[in-house]
């Protein structure tokens, strides 16, 4: 059982990632405790969710960039059912959309998972979240509105 | 000048709720039959088959070969077609392309579905192989739940006023014999009914039902000699946001106000010229939504709108939903929105009847909210 969250650790019970070669880079970097994103080499396209090619330019040349792990919500909302095992004894859990500082959007959760005192706009920073199943999951922390982020 | 190139001749539904003895194709069977009979046509006449697979048609894009085999049809025009919530209009848009080029002269546009009794989820979790999962992100709720959120914080948009759409549709729907729900429902029960995704509760989603819809187009000529007065295609479009995360402003689904006002533009009319409307509501944020793309009320002014459910009631300014929707009626994925669409316009909709309806706006979406089709319905 993970503290912070009170997920399983065990990866019989979690939802984890289905990692592949071409995501895999993404997951090494959250083991590093880094938010990785493919950006197109020609179009500078920031790109989520991980694809084979540039949906801007068609490119299929990228660096995987980091990110400065800052963001924002764009949206949120409370699970109040359990639609899955590992997920079912969390209710109530919030889920957010973050939108990121470099552009792209993504899911996550604001830790811990059961809070619900959250706005739209609220300033977040990524989190990372390890030995889930021996991968390692970006989640997402409040801060403070005003307080300069290092 | 409207577009009106095409006439749905003919609408049928089979019995709609929990059918367990049935499967997709029987149930196809029975709205065949009930539409060829409301169009007043012989299926030999049929030579386009359009189909849609439900949730428990294991068929896939394959879909048209069985439902051609099973009701005898051997079309010079077919396919299937799987957009969700957007297929409906898709396909009937489909057909009347196909009779406007004269490729065929009779489509029969097919749905069924036997998602109550065959137990369909409407629970996995979207995303890719990155899965959304991984953050228990899961559900069609939680899409619809993201953009109420938004709308909500941004416009100051209240439950109460989702709970609101709710009441509309069962209201609409006590008056439907053909409705699946139709006991009475307040305001209070909307709010007394439990969470599911805040800040959707549990009377904020559509109900999952077993049933078949079928949807008849031809030719303005051919319709004008049939049994029912035709009712003509003024105008139809689509819009999609095939990327989701990519698009910045995907919880509002911009796509959709592309997707009605290609329709207007085709139809010659504005939101000022509809008369009714049935807006594809899985969720009753939906409506808002649909409100708002379709050019009755400006951004962020949906949920003052559907207070009291007074304007969007009967007899209102803009019925919405007048047989019950997703909601209450039964959870045909839009196909029933049509068919109210069209009894509307005939003037068949008995207690329901909104009093010179010339013009309906029907809307679907569907695909984690990345598809959207309308049909402007006239005479």
């Amino acid at each position: 059982m993970n503290a912070a969250t009170g997920l399983s650790a065990d990866p019989a019970e979690a939802v984890l990632p289905d990692v592949t070669d071409l995501n895999r880079p993404f997951w090494d970097g959250c083991a590093a405790h880094e938010l990785r994103l493919q950006a197109c080499r020609p179009c500078g396209h920031i790109r989520y969710p991980i694809s084979e090619v540039c949906p801007r330019c068609l490119s299929a040349d990228y660096d995987w960039r980091p990110m400065s792990g800052d963001g924002e919500i764009l949206t949120w909302v409370v699970f109040q059912r359990g639609y899955q095992p590992t997920w079912a004894p969390l209710v109530p859990y919030n889920v957010v959309l973050v939108q990121l500082a470099e552009g792209p959007r993504m899911f996550g959760n604001v830790l811990p998972l059961g809070r619900t005192d959250l706005r739209i706009g609220m300033p977040l920073r990524v989190a990372f979240e390890d030995a889930r199943g021996g991968v390692t999951v970006p989640r997402w922390t409040t801060v403070s509105e005003g307080s300069a982020v290092a | 000048m409207a577009w009106r190139q095409a006439a749905i001749a003919g609408v049928g539904a089979s019995r709609q709720g929990k059918l367990p003895d049935e499967t997709p194709l029987s149930l196809a069977t029975e709205a065949f039959r009930a539409a060829l009979d409301d169009a007043g046509i012989s299926k030999d006449e049929v030579d386009g088959l359009l189909t849609m697979p439900g949730t428990s048609s294991p068929e896939g894009a394959k879909h048209y070969l069985a439902v051609g085999e099973h009701l005898g049809i051997n079309p010079r025009y077919t396919g299937s077609m799987s957009m969700g919530g957007a297929t409906a209009g898709a396909l009937i848009q489909n057909a009347a392309m196909a009779i406007a080029t004269g490729m065929a002269s009779v489509v029969a546009c097919v749905f069924a579905d036997t998602a109550r009794s065959h137990g369909s989820r409407f629970d996995a979790a979207a995303g890719r192989g990155d899965s959304w999962g991984i953050w228990g992100m899961f559900g069609n709720a939680a899409n619809s739940a993201l953009g109420a959120r938004r709308h909500m914080e941004l416009y100051g948009t209240t439950s109460e006023q989702l709970g609101w759409v709710a009441v509309n549709g069962r209201r609409n729907a006590s008056m439907n014999p053909a409705a699946i729900m139709r006991d009475p429902m307040t305001i209070e029960d909307h709010q007394a009914s439990k969470m599911i995704v805040e800040p959707l509760h549990l009377l904020d989603c559509c109900i999952i039902s077993d049933g078949g819809v079928v949807v008849i187009v031809t030719s303005p000529e051919r319709a004008a000699d049939l049994r029912k007065p035709p009712v003509l295609l003024w105008g139809m479009g689509q819009g999609h946001t095939l990327q989701n995360l990519e698009a910045p402003e995907w919880w509002y689904l911009p796509h959709q106000a592309d997707c009605i006002s290609r329709a207007y533009r085709m139809a010659g009319v504005g939101p000022a010229d509809i008369d009714v409307a049935q807006l594809y509501d899985n969720f009753t944020i939906a409506v808002l939504f649909w409100l708002e793309h379709a050019g009755f009320v400006g951004v962020g002014e949906s949920g003052p709108f559907v207070e009291g459910a007074t304007r969007i009631g009967l007899g209102g300014e803009l019925p919405v939903n007048t047989a019950g929707g997703n909601l209450s009626e039964s959870y045909m994925q839009g196909w029933l929105h049509v068919v109210e669409g069209v009894r509307q316009i005939r003037g068949e909709s008995g207690d329901r009847q909104v009093a010179d309806a010339e013009l309906c706006l029907v809307t679907g979406r569907g695909m984690t909210l990345n598809t959207s089709s309308c049909l402007v319905l006239g005479r």
